[in-house]
């Protein structure tokens, strides 16, 4: 029995599969805020499962990212290089709402005066300039331990080439204060660019002993349900790792719920021949879209929390999928702005009030409002008929609206609807066109609450190869946890020209970084028969700022793999960029992805020969708008549609947590695995 | 108050889709641009006028462009008219003096936008180019004293012409410019993100039609006017003014008076500059529409910076000033570091309207870009290397909070200071330290945000510094009985024990190994008397080292006893 949890802001998801039968279930119980681990014990007992059978657990959670936008972490220190205390606070500087002379930084996680300083110093080649001050180190415990700090930071410059005086402070710390865990920066990420890497150690150190006494409360509680030591944790970079990585490296985990979403995307890439995917990921409070290209999802270490467009956020230099999120879920508000133009979002009517339909107290209109009063959303069946909706109160919150446009309450729906998909349409643009891909070469992969109830129109407007509905798209991140592998990254900055390193040297930093990766999978008790490498390197051209990641082989380097290394990088270079140059080019980053590979559960086919038909499925009709116009729309239950039907559009089908539409000149089929395809006839 | 009954959402659609296309150009830019001042620090614009050189959307980086897309549109329709102009003509233009130029190393290419035969608009891209050539490596310089030493000129004409390019002017180019690849590489970019937004404008005419399209024009640049009509409306009509100086020329002339009076009406916002120093010997000059840009950006701060920029904004704007003014400045004024007068535009609107529009604006801030080039030879590679940076500053207090620390200027905007370790890892420099630098000024009710302090320890056997940091004599400015705030300025120690120079511009400054150039930028303005300053907010700022005992005592009146921080009293003054 395979099992994966992922705590949601409002309800813990349990998704399971039985590896003997293929069956998959699902159950959920409220998310419980005061201690999150009670949510997932309900789950499990929920389930009815026998916790003894699980032979593997995976969980996602939003712990980490809550204790840091609602900053619940610890009181926390940090030391730094003699002269660079104020980095964390500087940032980089930049005004991203340019017109904005008012604007307000990003507050330190760190005040000054628990800012501290010490003497040592290396070069960017790693040489030591200035030894560690170990008196110095002392002299900061000391006031560390009188100022009551929890947990402690450290970062000094060029720690990625050279960590041993990080290493040294860490070793003194740890003698002298026992009781308080230290995150060294290079521990965590080896890049360089100071503030960045100050600023990762920080939030890790932040929330370090929130993640340990929680993981360790969830691990006690599992194992006095009977669960063998089978609990793994997901992480930002889309794998998986034990609780041990986990409470020792905390901030890897902070986008767990999110990225499973897109590796549970790849895995039906895969397995349907369409390496080129779009995620749409929508909920009730914003759209999230990713790009997984040739099977692959994106990584980027430059990844932040709380970033607008308007406001730099906190960077965090940890391996994350490349997700963009954009305010605009079931839940967004549509509102008119002081000049008399209709807006949808950012701001979330949540779960509660929610929606005014859910008739709780929330009386502004919001996109599933508007999808209910256009027909889209089935009263009678909304989470399955567990949550009653009132059509009357989603017309009355419409009426403003109405009444300012001078159009009926149906005509003020479908302008909420148009410009809910605009802006979800702009959320697929950041990742495919604005990145230089072309969304036709794409098909998008629709999952959350309302992913499928908006795909059709959005798919049609970026005309899109074809639109694909998983089951259970609701809890499809729960699914996407249960096909990840264990999962590694090393990253390590040294800049080195290509025509002026040796293959035997490049040979050796990978080497060295696959000696490091084997042994801690090897502590997490991975064979090493499944333990799978892969290298790349960021590079670019001489005197430039930007990389490109570019694959490197495995084993032994020769002259001939760093000519071709070379020529690979020009050739991505120009797909990304649109140009090559004849300068020298630059190693910056060397980057090794160690996989811990798990045995993962077989996607079964639905039996083809079952006695379904496509009748038994047919729910009647209803008055649906698409485009002008109520219009005679048959409806159908998603469990009765047999493998291998063919309908066209209209029409809609419900399932408990999710509706999908299909638009006039649009073509649904099912697969022989159960998801939906909607194609443009 | 009902609208009419044109299907609004659509408008919305077609009027977001605009905006997108701005941003897209924006972000093609600097994927396809070969040059780090446009790729990492995005100082250039793009955007989309009508075929009236209305502009529609403009997509920024910096803050320095938003008065040239139009003027620049303008004087292509001058030059050429409609029937001048093909499908597939691209037009070269950085002229100063006339639209929409600012100093050469800014070039701007424009591409009409042809639908059913007929100009509908016009696509535009205005950059930072690396090289133009000039006297000095880079083209920019602190010591021109007319155009012709500061690059080559392009006065409005075709680089692309029916889609051909111009071979003869591109090898012209070429053979001008010392980084000729990164150069034309930058210029292609350009070119291919006006051709971009063409295609872009053009789809949008084949999904919705022209008419519709144009009919989001209209509505687009109505509701930037309206949205910026409606915040006007909240300022009290009146006269108010500001009075100012520049420091110097770069060449020893100065101080300059530069001066405004802004007259908010019913329905306008006149600056008049009358009364603004001639234009001067040194390459601080800008010209008009450096002024344009320097007034409209203060214009958007002071209304709702959140408005989507586009020509409507800036109907209820009128700026006046006769001809040649440092502001002004007429052929063959030198112009090469015109921001930094620009910035004072913005400033000194900005500090004519700070008392009245309090929530938008602060205290004066640091001010100058306080631009850096440094150039040597790497110690380990031999290679030349060039830093070329932005400094970040002090910001002035809020009626509501303190200033920020630590934050780049009203010209800069989306442009990150370069880390210590990317910068020791390519220059020939070590930096000793980087952090606030805690000195007298700024104190208040709410204080002024800190300048930073850069040590910049050559590790090179030579090396040369240059400088543009202006607000050295005349500090950032308070309000409401704060304290002003403190002047920038590199201070450059020597190796050999010589006394330490203090400067504000410089120019290639001779450096040897060991030698510290010291980069200090300013502590923003304070606002309030500091005496209102509460003690508890004293004592923390004693405790976070912001201030020093000193400071407490001296400007806040708040004495403190040096080891626990407890307050042991309060001067008389502060009584």
């Amino acid at each position: 029995m395979r099992v994966a949890t992922d705590i949601g802001g409002t309800f813990t998801d349990l998704i399971y599969l039985d590896e003997a039968t293929g069956e998959v279930g699902l159950t959920k119980a409220s998310t419980t805020p005061h201690n999150f681990a009670i949510g997932v014990e309900d789950t499990l007992k929920k389930s009815g499962l026998n916790v003894a059978d699980t032979t593997f657990f995976v969980h996602g959670s939003t712990i980490i990212i809550n204790a840091l936008t609602e900053r619940k972490g610890v009181r926390t220190g940090l030391i730094t290089t003699k002269g660079f205390r104020d980095v964390l606070e500087i940032t980089r500087a930049n005004r991203p709402d340019i017109y904005n002379m008012y604007y307000t930084k990003p507050e330190p996680f760190v005040p000054r005066y628990l800012r501290l300083e010490v003497r040592e110093r290396v070069n960017y080649k790693g040489e030591e300039l200035e030894p560690l001050n170990e008196d110095d180190v002392r002299q900061a415990a000391e006031f560390f331990k009188k100022e009551g700090i929890e947990a402690i930071a450290v970062c000094f410059l060029h720690s990625y080439a050279n960590p041993s005086h990080e290493a040294r402070c860490g070793q003194l710390l740890r003698e002298l204060l026992p009781d308080v865990p230290v995150t060294l920066s290079h521990e965590i990420t080896k890049e360089w660019r100071e503030y960045e890497r100050t600023n990762t150690a920080v939030l890790n150190a932040y929330v370090q002993p929130i993640a340990v006494h929680y993981l360790n409360t969830l691990e006690k509680d599992l194992s006095e349900m009977g669960m063998g030591p089978v609990a793994h944790i997901m992480q930002s970079n889309g794998g998986i790792a034990t609780f041990e990585m986990a409470r020792r490296a905390p901030i890897r985990t902070c986008e767990s719920g999110p990225v499973a979403g897109v590796i549970g995307a790849a895995v039906i890439g895969d397995l349907l021949g369409e390496p080129n995917i779009l995620t749409l990921d929508i909920g009730g409070t914003t759209v999230k879209s990713s790009l997984v290209e040739n099977g692959v999802p994106k990584i980027t270490t430059d990844y932040r929390i709380e970033y607008r467009r308007d406001w730099e956020g906190y960077p965090i230099k940890v391996p994350t999928v490349d997700i963009v999120e954009i305010g605009a879920g079931g839940g967004s508000i549509a509102w008119i702005d002081k000049a008399g133009s209709l807006r949808v979002g950012p701001v979330s009517a949540g779960a509660v009030p929610g929606p005014a339909c859910y008739d709780a107290g929330g009386d502004k209109p919001t996109v599933t409002d508007a999808n209910l009063v256009v027909g889209r959303i089935n009263p009678n069946y909304f989470l399955g008929g567990e949550i009653k909706v009132s059509l009357e109160k989603a017309r009355q919150s419409m009426q403003e609206i109405a009444d300012f446009f001078g159009l009926s309450i149906e005509e003020a729906a479908m302008g909420v609807i148009r410009l809910a998909d605009a802006n979800m349409i702009n959320a697929l643009k950041l990742v495919s066109v604005r990145r230089g891909y072309d969304p036709r070469e794409f098909t998008i992969v629709a999952f959350g609450g309302g992913g499928s109830m908006h795909a059709a129109a959005l798919g049609r407007e970026l005309r899109v190869k074809q639109i694909v509905v998983p089951t259970a798209p609701a809890v499809f991140s729960a699914w996407g946890m249960l096909m990840a592998d264990l999962r590694n990254d090393y990253i390590r900055t040294r800049v080195v020209r290509t025509d002026q390193i040796t293959p035997a040297e490049l040979t050796s930093i990978f080497t060295e970084m696959e000696k490091q990766a084997t042994e801690e999978l090897a502590a997490e008790k991975v064979e090493r028969s499944l333990m799978v490498f892969q290298r790349f390197a960021d590079m670019r051209y001489l005197g430039q700022e930007h990389t490109v990641k570019v694959p490197i082989p495995g084993g032994k380097l020769t002259k001939k793999d760093l000519a071709e290394i070379n020529e690979r990088f020009h050739q991505l270079h120009e797909h990304a960029y649109t140009f090559r140059l004849a300068s020298p080019v630059e190693l910056v980053n060397f980057h090794l992805t160690a996989l811990g590979q798990v045995e993962k559960p077989k996607i079964t086919r639905l039996n083809r020969d079952n006695a379904r038909t496509v009748e038994e499925a047919y729910k009647g009709d209803r008055q649906v708008i698409f485009d002008s116009g109520f219009v005679k729309t048959p409806t159908y239950e998603r469990d009765r549609l047999p493998v291998g039907a063919t309908l066209y559009g209209p029409l809609i089908v419900e399932e408990p947590a999710a509706t999908t539409v299909v638009f006039p000149g649009q073509r649904l089929s099912v697969d022989e695995y159960g998801f939906l395809h909607i194609e443009e006839e | 108050m009902a609208r009419s009954k044109v299907d609004p959402f659509t408008m919305e659609i077609i009027k977001d889709a605009l905006i997108a296309i701005g941003d897209e150009m924006f972000v093609a830019t600097q994927r396809t641009s070969m040059s780090t001042i446009i790729y990492e620090v995005l100082d250039y614009a793009c955007g989309l006028t009508d075929h009236k050189a209305q502009l529609i959307t403009q997509g920024n980086g910096v803050t320095l462009f938003l008065g040239t897309l139009t003027s620049g549109v303008q004087a292509i329709l001058d030059k050429f008219g409609l029937d001048g102009l093909e499908p597939g003509d691209i037009i070269l233009h950085n002229d100063p003096y006339t639209g929409g130029g600012t100093h050469l190393s800014d070039v701007a290419q424009f591409m009409p936008i042809f639908y059913n035969g007929q100009v509908v608009g016009f696509a535009a891209n205005k950059g930072h180019w690396t090289e133009v050539g000039g006297k000095d490596a880079g083209s920019w310089t602190t010591d021109s004293t007319e155009i012709y030493q500061e690059g080559l000129q392009f006065p409005c004409i075709k680089l692309f012409k029916a889609g051909e390019v111009d071979q003869s002017l591109v090898d012209l180019i070429a053979a001008n410019v010392r980084t000729p690849e990164m150069t034309l590489g930058d210029m292609f970019a350009q070119a291919a993100s006006v051709r971009l937004g063409t295609r872009r404008f053009q789809e949008l005419c084949d999904r919705y039609g022209l008419e519709l399209v144009q009919a989001g024009i209209e509505a687009l640049l109505d509701y930037g006017e309206e949205m910026t009509r409606r915040e006007l409306a909240r300022l009290p009509k009146g006269t108010y003014e500001a009075v100012d100086y520049i420091d110097d020329d770069g060449l020893g002339n100065g101080p300059f008076k530069v001066c405004v009076k802004v007259t908010i009406t019913d329905d306008q916002f006149i600056c008049d500059f009358t009364g603004t120093h001639p234009q001067v010997p040194g390459p601080v000059n800008c010209s008009r529409s450096g002024l344009e840009t320097g007034v409209r950006t203060i214009f958007k701060a002071l209304t709702d910076p959140s408005i989507p920029t586009n020509e409507g904004c800036f109907r209820p704007l009128k700026i006046i000033c006769p001809d040649g003014t440092i502001f002004t400045a007429q052929r063959p004024a030198a112009v090469s570091t015109y921001w930094e007068t620009v910035l004072y535009v913005s400033d000194l609107v900005w500090k004519a309207m700070a008392p009245i529009v309090p929530d938008r604006l602060p205290a004066g801030h640091f001010l100058s870009v306080c631009g850096v080039v440094l150039a040597g030879k790497h110690p380990d590679t031999g290679d030349l290397f060039l830093l070329v940076e932005p400094q970040a500053g002090g910001w002035g207090a809020g009626h509501t909070k303190d200033g920020e620390s630590g934050l780049v200027s009203v010209g800069d905007g989306e442009t990150y200071i370069i880390p210590v370790e990317v910068c020791e890892t390519r220059y020939g420099v070590l930096v000793d330290q980087y952090g606030f630098d805690i000195c007298e000024g700024g104190a208040g009710r709410y204080r002024g945000g800190r300048g930073l302090v850069r040590d910049y320890r050559i590790t090179a056997d030579e090396a040369w510094y240059t400088g543009t940091f202006g607000r050295h004599k005349f500090r950032p400015w308070a309000m409401d009985g704060g304290q002003p705030g403190s002047p920038n300025y590199t201070r450059f120690i020597f190796a050999d024990g010589r006394e330490p120079v203090v400067v504000g511009k410089s120019a290639r400054v001779h450096l040897k190994k060991g030698d510290v150039a010291r980069l200090v930028t300013a502590t923003g303005g304070g606002w309030g008397n500091p005496y209102e300053r509460p003690i508890e907010a004293v004592q923390e700022d004693v405790k976070n080292g912001y201030i020093t005992l000193e400071m407490a005592e001296k400007g806040y009146g708040v004495i403190l006893d040096q080891d626990t921080l407890e307050v042991k009293g309060v001067t008389k003054e502060r009584r």
